[in-house]
């Protein structure tokens, strides 16, 4: 492929009434991205092109669009894996367009912060010495690590299909982080998450279609976690859930001496 | 929502694929399309139902329109419907099995730190929904062969 | 935990079901044009054993197709008075239905 065609949806929302395709050939070279196909347009052909990210290397999550009806990071997919020459770019489906390809993430932020995505702790002992440090296992911290990777970049919730309908579902990122906390013995904040998830547009809208895992570009596998929620939340329901000992407040331990000789400037150093 | 309304509220152009989204599993692979067989044949069986209840309801009515109504039940096009309805209940009994015992982890096994490159569990372990999809495939080919013979 | 005991019936009932249906239909199927006679249908209709059967048939399959109803209908985006509304409609429905269908078996015991 020694030229792609990108097909880029465009927006202007002080202009368009709706969002139009516009095609760029862009030249290809082994190894280039979708983000780079976007680069080259903006700098090279039309400079009035929106889109958005930051890393170019899949962490940050920030250049999520819609890739040939997929989607996908656009750092993160090669053209070549496209096995194609004509590559269509949209905006995330279920999220507003902001402009071109930008879609409004926030929907996504703010049913994160509902389901209280951090460690909660109400024991005077931790509030006392918040510095502390919470005991965990080798084998605890596996229970949830897979889930503690995400990114938030909403490919999940552009691939679900109750999120296409309904507005008000919490969807895969949300469900999906909720559980990340709920399986950490160093929290104690489950119950609030259940009265979070257990809502009629909860967990129990998820119909395992398995869609947000296929697109999850960092392998968290929400649809995983929200069964394993509601695994947690059916025990408990019934009863059964066995009661969980919270993890141990214990001091830092003191200053080990590093292996390599930390920099003068460096804050380690001082 | 309306375009109009959730424009105005955020400022931006709303694009939520709506019912479409159901339907159209596009490129995602196996569970995706049976999410959308399972709430189709629900929908289907639902619509049976209500008429199943109607026709019970001529028993009321004595021999003769219940006779009559077997009679007309009985026929080709009414046939074929049936074989439609026992399909619709093998696909949506056995995928309903499977889900229950998905929707519980049950087959999953524990969560591992993701190693690239990344393959999420209901592919990891997708024997049951073979297994599902292998006994749909029996059970339907079994009622065919009872309706034609 | 109210929605999770209501997914807790759905699987329950849905569980029931594949028993009952499957049952329900064997032998409607397997009898061929005599299960559905007039002189089998009053004489299964003499039985409490089958009495029993169509009554909890009735139960399981009404309150698993009315909950998957308003699954779907929820996830219209419906607003939470509107999901309150439903939940009301449908539980109205939902014993209207039993109600009548099971009448039916009733009358003719």
């Amino acid at each position: 492929m020694e030229q792609v065609t990108f097909k880029v949806q465009r927006y202007d929302p002080d202009k368009d009434i709706k969002p139009y395709i516009q095609e760029f050939v862009v030249p290809s070279k082994r190894g280039m991205t979708v983000l780079q196909g976007l680069i080259y347009i903006k700098e090279n052909i039309d400079n009035t092109l929106s889109f958005r990210s930051s890393c170019r290397m899949g962490i940050c999550g920030s250049c999520g669009v819609l890739v040939n009806s997929f989607p996908m990071l656009a750092c993160h997919t090669p053209l070549e894996e496209l096995h194609t020459d004509r590559v269509e770019v949209r905006s995330l489906p279920n999220f507003p367009i902001v402009r071109d390809v930008v879609a409004d993430l926030t929907p996504l932020f703010e049913k994160h912060r509902s389901v209280k995505p951090y460690v909660i702790r109400p024991d005077a002992d931790h509030a006392r010495r918040p510095e502390a440090t919470l005991l965990q296992s080798k084998e605890e911290l596996e229970g949830y690590v897979q889930f503690a990777y995400c990114v938030k970049c909403g490919l999940c919730m552009a691939a679900c299909p109750t999120v296409a309908t309904d507005a008000h579902f919490l969807g895969p990122q949300p469900l999906g982080q909720a559980y990340r906390y709920c399986s950490d013995r160093r929290d104690q904040g489950d119950n609030d998450r259940f009265k979070v998830a257990d809502t009629r547009h909860g967990v129990w809208l998820c119909h395992l279609a398995g869609a947000c895992s296929e697109a999850c570009p960092k392998g968290v596998d929400p649809a995983f976690a929200i069964q394993l929620l509601k695994r947690t939340m059916v025990a408990k329901s019934l009863g059964l859930r066995k009661p969980r000992k919270p993890a141990l407040v214990v001091e830092i331990p003191p200053a080990t001496k590093p292996k390599i000789e930390v920099p003068e400037f460096t804050a380690g150093g001082r | 929502m309306d375009m109009k309304r959730a424009r105005a509220r955020t400022g931006h152009l709303p694009n939520r694929l709506g019912v479409k989204g159901w339907a159209w599993a596009g490129r995602y692979t196996l569970e995706r399309y049976l999410y959308t067989l399972h709430r189709v044949t629900g929908l289907g069986l639902l619509l049976y139902l209500s008429m199943h209840l109607i026709v019970n309801g001529l028993r009321l009515g004595g021999e003769e329109p219940w006779t009559d109504a077997m009679g007309v039940l009985g026929s080709g096009g009414f046939k074929a419907g049936e074989y439609l309805v026992v399909a619709a209940f093998t696909i949506h009994a056995l995928n309903g099995g499977r889900l229950i015992l998905q929707h519980l982890a049950f087959t999953f096994g524990k969560p591992k730190p993701p190693v690239y490159p990344y393959v999420d569990v209901m592919r990891r372990r997708r024997s049951l929904t073979w297994i599902v999809l292998g006994l749909i495939a029996v059970g339907l080919v079994f009622a065919l062969i009872e309706f034609v013979v | 935990m109210r929605e999770t005991r209501l997914k807790i019936l759905q699987y329950v009932t849905g569980a029931g079901l594949f028993i009952i249906v499957g049952y329900h239909l064997w032998f409607s199927q397997m009898g061929g044009d005599e299960a559905t006679s007039w002189e089998s249908v009053t004489e299964r209709a003499q039985s409490a054993g089958w009495l029993v059967f169509y009554i909890l048939l009735l139960v399981f399959v009404i309150y698993h197709g009315l909950h998957g109803l308003r699954t779907i209908v929820l996830e219209l985006s419906l607003p939470d008075s509107a999901a309150r509304t439903l939940d009301w409609v449908l539980l109205a429905v939902g014993l209207a239905i039993l109600g009548y269908a099971a009448y039916i078996p009733i009358s003719a015991f």
